[in-house]
């Protein structure tokens, strides 16, 4: 088991990472502190060393995305509404930002993730590959999916 | 910087929910910690017990499940569980499971280690490449113990593996059907969307057929499994702790 300090150095480091990945996949803030007890728990359970913090790091994102995964499906029925959760974040953000993520938000799942990985994180095709447990060129067919819907939506000086 | 990282920047973990998750976690430590020191005196009472019933021919009670755990990908496994933890019985669901289970061994272990047993073997390991979805289903009165475990496993993180609670009566109705209550489960939640699908339909199905095409179903905003069927036979849990 992970000893406090540990667990303290982790809410540091990862803490705003795990709340995006939720931001982009779930529906309010109750699902996003499930799944942030969630993970947390599995860290504090998790016996295994990790190899440098980018490991850890990319732990955390791949537990966190398949948690946010677990929790849509158990509530498969409730209707995915985006505005909600932007609504939650309204100080937050200006019209600008605010237009950028509804239209992120309104992508397919796994170009959410592509998106939020190789945008936000920096993670390369090949590191996303292993995060999602996807092959390197179906990251590259999402991510070039993912790139036309948001030019198609946003126009070509997002990037 | 670009206008996604700009917008995303925004978000953040709150201090309230980095408190309450830490003060969660502080709660379910020292939860832990109780239950140890609870279990103490348990543990002496179970060694006594244990002894008195081998001495009245308690081997009956070693040989009874009192939990089942179900495990799907292509092959059906299904595991009894006694009252110590240890597999007394598996048998297999499909033509792929018997298979699997001539070559491993998996009876007189703990569960725990009959399910790494098996995800380590290379035999089993070919159904879980190509997208193999592996799941889970336990029938048990404390599952969430069970489960806890189970998705805590490393080889159920590396597959991703999906977790699921049934009860007896959905055990029952699965082996009506030759089938094991896991994919069995399944079924009824893919039914729950699809009314066309048949019991004959499933069994030539992997889990991970069955799984995509309850994605499409729900995908496409179609509406029914989850609670119609769910509810009965078992849920999904969710939180995997």
């Amino acid at each position: 088991m992970k000893s406090a300090e540990e667990i303290n150095f982790a809410m540091e480091a990862y803490a705003d990472m795990v709340r995006r990945i939720c931001f982009v996949h779930l529906k309010n803030r109750d699902d996003t502190e499930d799944v942030f007890q969630n993970v947390y728990m599995k860290y504090m359970l998790h016996e295994g060393s990790f190899e440098s913090r980018e490991h850890e790091k990319a732990w955390f994102a791949r537990v966190t995305i398949n948690a946010c995964k677990d929790l849509l499906r158990y509530f498969s029925r409730r209707k995915w509404v985006p505005l909600d959760v932007i609504a939650e974040e309204k100080e937050a953000l200006n019209d600008t930002t605010e237009e950028v993520l509804e239209v992120v938000l309104k992508l397919p799942e796994k170009y959410r993730n592509v998106i939020y990985l190789y945008y936000y994180e920096g993670y390369s095709a090949a590191e996303i590959a292993g995060i999602l447990g996807r092959k390197e060129n179906t990251v590259y067919t999402w991510l070039a999916r993912a790139k036309t819907l948001l030019r198609e939506k946003l126009g070509g000086e997002w990037e | 910087m670009n206008l996604i990282r700009e917008s995303l920047d925004r978000i953040q973990a709150t201090e309230e929910l980095k408190q309450n998750t830490l003060h969660y976690l502080d709660e379910r430590q020292k939860k832990k910690r109780r239950a140890r020191v609870h279990y103490a005196p348990a543990y002496v009472l179970a060694a006594a017990g244990l002894l008195f019933l081998i001495s009245l021919g308690g081997h009956s009670v070693y040989r009874r499940p009192v939990s089942y755990i179900s495990i799907d990908v292509n092959p059906s496994i299904e595991l009894g569980v006694n009252r110590f933890g240890r597999v007394v019985s598996a048998e297999a669901y499909n033509e792929d499971g018997s298979g699997v289970l001539e070559q491993v061994p998996l009876k007189n272990i703990s569960y725990m280690q009959a399910v790494n047993r098996l995800l380590n073997d290379d035999k089993y390991n070919r159904y879980l490449e190509k997208d193999g979805v592996l799941v889970f289903t336990v029938i048990s009165e404390r599952p969430e113990d069970i489960l806890k475990e189970l998705s805590a496993s490393e080889m159920a993180e590396k597959y991703e593996a999906l977790t699921y609670t049934s009860d007896l009566s959905c055990r029952e109705e699965a082996h009506q059907h030759e089938m094991s209550f896991g994919k069995y489960r399944t079924y009824l939640e893919l039914r729950g969307y699809d009314e066309g699908v048949t019991i004959e339909d499933c069994h030539g199905m992997t889990m991970g057929e069955l799984r995509d095409r309850i994605d499409a179903c729900t995908h496409n905003g179609q509406t029914g499994g989850g609670t119609q069927h769910g509810g009965t036979h078992g849920n999904h849990h969710a939180h995997g702790d």
